[in-house]
């Protein structure tokens, strides 16, 4: 039976974060620690020839000075100093000293030479390399669009963005009685602990990674990192630990980040107005080697119930570094194209863009043929149209301005993001003198999983919430996923509801036809049990057991949207103010609301907190954020945060939050789906569409730049 | 060559010797275990190193230890009075005003001298007013919310 609503309850770390007690990993206190600071490549492309350490090793307290010379020999890219330069900021060497301060002096010594080579730096450079992926289709979009009543067609561009969560990237290592342990801010503890005794030619036995809390992430900190087993090996090698914090600009250069994409959309309607024709064509920038899937046919077909799709993607491979997911990477981009196109479809025919959507509604997937677990969308848009006020909105563009010439938009946009669910092992154990422990696979990034985790072990158990101990992000404590995707509260709800029941029935078991007052822990006491301990495994719809294999080997192991019944996806609608001031033409965003369908609420605080980080997050993208590149020397160009400007408190106005709160029963116990990515998704269309309601100009690029509304 | 400063840290007297180039939150955190003001944009524009220094807020990261000889130094860790929260804390945790919780001592140790400031801030006041703190998962409304309820008690108290 589905979970019924949840209560709101503050989040069970709230206190150590505002005492500044929370110990994220550059915080934990090791004696003997050494200081490292990497030196990066100064050239775009190339090989290094010669690396000349003599004036680093004269600096005072530099211990040592590692280079790629000192790195067992891999087929592959290594993630560790190469002689091959693939991008500019790559490592070179790594410096390790008493101090911060020496080993800061000693990276400045490190001279290198290079044979460099001619570069690719842009998409759209002389010497790009195409690379088309499988295309996503159904149906028959080519006939649809030819018997189209009305179309539209436009190119929609994304610009590459980093991250730049607040905790900056860091390693800190421990090498002691043949272990290595490490402590860094990532996603995926077990997936580092893999690829780290692959590089450093480790049995992964030996190695644990400690990841309890992280400073944000956003996806920054899914992949291995460049400098992890650089600064383990370094700790290997000297017998003392190691710490390296990646100074900002270092993190813009090394650090995955958004690629930049494109996105070509045609759109076909009937006679009748309805959509029934959807083509597109998605590309985005890679390195020469990165395997970042330009997955952007996510959401598009699964949002309005259309049968006949034709998507075609690429990669456009350039010297650049990896990049990576960064907070809803496919469906955030495509979104904004898609959402965008439908506004001007609905313009087009003359349609109010709301009541065009809601006439829209989805019941199957038209990419696998099942329907789709649940679709609330509708439900999104009729409450947030009433919260908004929509039906006060003229139809026309630039109708509204206020007496000093400011002209106000309404817009609204649509988001899915696939619900996905990821296997976990995890043990409970309830003590009788009160204390509870869970271990799960899971990361703390700020979403509030450790919040989540007490909300469900509250419902399912009689336990002690103030001696709750939750141990995730570790390696020795359980399997870790990659914590992303959305993926944490359903895969932690699954755990919980397994364990919990595992739980009751070992009680049941243990007191038999006896009537015994009191918690849990209190009945374990009366019959004079310490403890009682439960190991579950859980596994995603349709998964068999070679799911948990991955699990533990921290290779990729979840599961989603498709699955064999059905195909589940989350869904938003966000619908939003503009006031562009008349002289200067900057666009503000006072007020948003933004209704999502993420299944059962677990946590409807830090829930809350979710959307409308992530309509912060869209607002950054579709005003301000773009990294971009030096085509004459390669690199980023603003690596830093005065540059690379995201939002603050004064770039925000109101944001209300609502909730459908309708369990998906079909997808998992708990009803839930998935909410973290889709907060974002939408969003920046929104924004786009109430300026072209604002202004009448329809801008088709983020960010939104003030000389595009001159 | 190190100098030894002595100076006031939360209330307690100190002292320690420190080199020219040692910043307060490398001194901090090196000679004092004191991670709570944290080093994260090095520009002094995220706020997240924020700390008193006289009364003042200063950016850690950007400000040298060498000079603090004499003064009166507060961090996030000498904000609570034993068990008992300061009401900007209390204030936060009641409507939830952070997520990852990175950048929370230097929002709390802003908002502190915000509210000093101006006892009965508009919206607007605090929005201004924190615009050199960054909160990279966005918890900004909800820290709106934190400041005005915690203005409100500390103005009950007066």
């Amino acid at each position: 039976m589905p979970a019924a609503p949840f209560p709101e309850r503050e989040r069970i770390d709230a206190r150590d974060k505002v005492l500044g007690a929370t110990a994220y990993a550059a915080d934990i206190p090791l004696p003997g620690l050494l200081y490292a600071m990497m030196v990066p490549a100064t050239t775009p492309k190339g090989r290094v020839e010669t690396v000349a350490v003599e004036g680093a090793m004269q600096v005072r307290g530099v211990v040592r000075v590692l280079t790629a010379f000192d790195f067992p020999a891999l087929p592959g890219p290594p993630p560790t100093p190469a002689t091959e330069i693939a991008y500019r900021g790559q490592p070179v060497a790594l410096v390790v000293a008493e101090t911060l301060e020496a080993a800061i002096e000693g990276a400045e010594a490190v001279r290198a030479t290079y044979a460099g080579q001619a570069f690719v730096p842009l998409i759209d450079s002389p010497g790009a390399a195409r690379e088309l992926v499988q295309p996503k289709k159904a149906g028959n979009a080519q006939a649809a669009m030819a018997g189209a009543a009305t179309t539209i067609e436009a190119s929609y561009v994304s610009p590459a963005q980093h991250h730049n969560p607040m905790e900056m990237l860091s390693t800190t290592a421990v090498w002691r009685d043949g272990k290595l342990t490490i402590y860094e801010g990532t996603q995926s503890a077990s997936l580092v602990r893999a690829n780290v005794a692959i590089a450093l030619h480790l049995d992964p036995a030996v190695v644990e990674v400690k990841s309890a809390q992280v400073g944000g992430a956003f996806g920054q900190k899914i992949p291995l990192q460049r400098q992890t087993p650089i600064v383990a090996l370094a700790a290997i090698l000297i017998g003392r630990p190691v710490k390296l914090v990646l100074p900002r600009a270092q993190i813009f250069h090394n650090a995955v980040f958004r690629p930049k994409s494109r996105h070509q959309v045609a759109l076909g309607a009937d006679a009748g107005g309805k959509l029934t024709a959807i083509r597109y064509d998605a590309d985005h920038q890679q390195s020469r080697k990165g395997t970042l899937e330009p997955g952007y046919h996510e959401s598009p077909p699964r949002m309005y119930g259309v049968a006949d799709y034709d998507g075609t993607a690429a990669h456009v491979r350039i010297d650049t570094q990896d990049p990576g997911a960064m907070r809803a990477p496919y469906p955030h981009p495509a979104q904004f194209a898609f959402e965008s196109a439908v506004d001007e479809l609905a313009h087009k025919l003359g349609r109010d863009p709301v009541a065009f959507r809601l006439a829209h509604q989805a019941t199957t997937d038209p990419i696998s043929g099942n329907p789709l677990s649940s679709c609330f969308l509708n439900d999104c848009l009729t409450e947030g149209a009433r919260r908004f006020g929509w039906e006060r909105r003229p139809i026309a563009q630039g109708a509204m301005v206020e007496p000093d010439g400011t002209l106000v938009g309404w817009g609204v946009a649509a988001g899915g993001y696939p619900a996905n669910v990821s296997p976990t092992i995890a043990t409970l154990r309830v003590s009788a003198d009160g204390r509870t422990r869970f271990a799960v696979a899971g990361h703390e990034m700020g979403q509030g999983i450790r919040t989540v985790i007490a909300q469900l072990l509250q419902r399912e158990l009689d336990v002690d919430p103030a001696r709750l101990e939750i141990a995730i992000g570790d390696t020795a404590a359980a399997p870790q996923h990659t914590t992303a995707s959305s993926r944490g509260t359903v895969s932690v709800g699954a755990a919980v509801t397994a364990a919990a029941a595992k739980m009751r029935a070992a009680m049941a078991e243990l007191i038999g036809q006896r009537s015994i007052a009191g918690n849990i822990h209190r009945q374990l006491a009366t019959v004079r049990r310490p403890f009682l301990q439960v190991e579950v495994s859980t596994l995603g719809p349709g998964q068999d057991a070679g799911a948990l294999d991955r699990l533990r080997a921290g290779a990729r192991a979840a599961a989603g949207p498709e699955y064999p019944q059905f195909t589940s996806f989350s869904y938003i609608a966000h619908f939003v103010e503009v006031r562009v001031e008349p002289s200067t033409r900057r666009v503000r965003v006072p007020r948003v609301v933004s209704i999502a369908d993420c299944g059962r609420v677990v946590s409807p605080r830090t829930a809350a907190s979710q959307v409308r980080g992530g309509v912060v997050w869209a607002i950054g993208a579709a005003l301000r954020e773009e990294t971009e590149v030096d085509p004459r020397f390669g690199g980023w160009l603003n690596a830093d945060l005065a540059d690379y400007v995201v939002p603050v408190n004064a770039d925000i106005g109101d944001i209300d939050v609502g909730f459908v709160d309708r369990p998906d029963p079909l997808f998992n116990a708990v009803g839930s789906k998935g909410l973290g990515e889709v907060a974002m998704v939408g969003a920046a269309a929104a924004i786009a569409n109430a300026v072209f309601h604002a202004t009448g100009t329809r801008v088709r690029k983020m960010p939104l730049r003030i000389e595009d509304l001159l | 060559m190190p100098r030894k400063i002595r100076f006031k840290l939360n209330g307690r007297a100190v002292s320690t010797d420190v080199m020219p180039h040692e910043t307060i939150v490398d001194m901090l955190t090196q000679h004092f275990d004191l991670t709570g003001a944290r080093e994260s944009c090095g520009q002094g524009l995220c706020g997240c190193c924020t700390v008193h220094v006289d009364e003042k807020p200063v950016s850690g990261c950007l400000s040298l230890a060498w000079f603090l000889d004499g003064a009166n130094v507060r961090t996030i860790e000498g904000l609570a009075d034993g068990d008992n929260l300061d009401p900007v804390q209390q204030a936060f945790i009641e409507t939830g005003a952070f997520q990852c919780g990175f950048c929370t001592p230097g929002f709390i140790m802003m908002t502190k001298k915000l509210i000093e400031q101006h006892p009965k801030p508009t919206d607007d006041e605090i929005r201004h007013y924190l615009t050199g703190n960054l909160c990279r998962c966005s918890a900004y409304p909800e820290i709106i919310e934190a400041v005005k309820l915690a203005a409100s008690r500390v103005g009950l108290r007066n």
